[in-house]
């Protein structure tokens, strides 16, 4: 009986210094992003229209069908942003290899005969994946005129039977 | 607790310390690229990322500045080990759906590069340590109830 009110007394101790280093945290994370100039909304919008929505109320986003005609007119570079193994497995017909994880890498040798004005069309995989997204931003930054982000580029291309490529022998 | 477990509390007590501080530092001064990396996870409901992103980084701080400091340990070295496993899970998760994602887990630049095995491992290594923590921490504190239990 003792023993167990020993081992009773221990747990309860512990719950509550992690409750009280819960609280402690809670306390000054929200207080320090307060009084910070760089805050962050304690809610914020993580939608895709919300994601890819620029200052200037445009969005980034291009729909599939306007990322096809651009691709059959071949007016349009599209610059795939997943790694390497991804993008030699399959990627859509003609695509560059921008991985964003090792994009101060490829960056050079990638659009040294690319235009600033040239139309880009930056996608990867998934609906919420992030990294077409960075890349456009990266992009813009780096000054590209026309960029473009198609929201999961790699499977809205292949279920609508685009023509695709792939480098893997 | 002999010399020998003394030292090993001691040890790794301050190895987790140092790197919950560490790991919490860039985190806490880039909020809002943090945010995107936990986003990047896509676990969370939207109204729960900033939340995340902003309290994470300080329990990771104050549990280790508690674990350096030796203060509430049992409670700093068990949430360290709830966190690890929570980290460990995440990490798998995403590997199993090949989720192309930073870390974040030390940097919030996407410089640190897509996780793998190794970053796995790594916080397996972590766990380890923060259990055999957690037990020690645990064990000292139930010798503490009993002292006091017959000295009253």
């Amino acid at each position: 009986m003792q023993q167990s009110d020993v081992l009773r007394q221990s747990l309860i101790d512990t719950v509550r210094e992690a409750c009280f280093i819960m609280a402690l945290s809670i306390i000054a994370a929200l207080a320090v992003n307060l009084a910070r100039t760089d805050f962050i909304p304690f809610i914020q919008d993580w939608s895709i229209e919300a994601r890819l929505s620029q200052d200037n109320g445009d969005s980034l986003s291009i729909p599939l069908s306007e990322a096809k005609t651009l691709f059959k007119g071949n007016k349009a570079i599209f610059l795939d942003a997943r790694g390497q193994e991804l993008f030699n497995e399959g990627h859509i017909k003609g695509a560059r290899n921008l991985p964003w994880h090792a994009v101060d890498d490829y960056f050079p040798e990638i659009i040294k005969d690319m235009d600033r004005e040239t139309p880009v069309i930056t996608y990867c995989d998934g609906e919420s994946c992030n990294l077409s997204h960075d890349l456009a931003l990266f992009l813009k930054n780096m000054g590209f005129t026309q960029v473009k982000v198609l929201v999961n580029g790699w499977t809205a291309w292949v279920e609508n039977n685009l023509p695709i490529e792939s480098d893997d022998k | 607790m002999n010399s020998f477990y003394r030292f090993f509390y001691h040890l790794t007590r301050l190895v987790l310390g140092a790197v919950f501080i560490y790991a919490s530092l860039d985190k806490i001064l880039n909020p809002g690229a943090f945010a995107q990396a936990v986003f990047n996870y896509q676990v969370l409901p939207g109204e729960l990322v900033n939340l995340t992103a902003l309290i994470l980084p300080w329990v990771e701080l104050i549990l280790g500045a508690c674990l350096l400091s030796n203060r509430w340990m049992t409670g700093a070295a068990s949430l360290a080990a709830v966190l690890m496993t929570v980290f460990i899970g995440l990490i798998l998760f995403n590997l199993a759906r090949g989720l192309d994602i930073s870390c974040g887990c030390f940097s919030t630049k996407p410089g640190e590069g897509p996780m793998d095995k190794l970053t796995l491992l790594r916080d397996i290594l972590f766990l380890v340590l923060a259990l055999c923590l957690a037990g020690l921490t645990y064990y000292k504190k139930t010798v503490y109830h009993k002292n006091k239990l017959y000295t009253v």
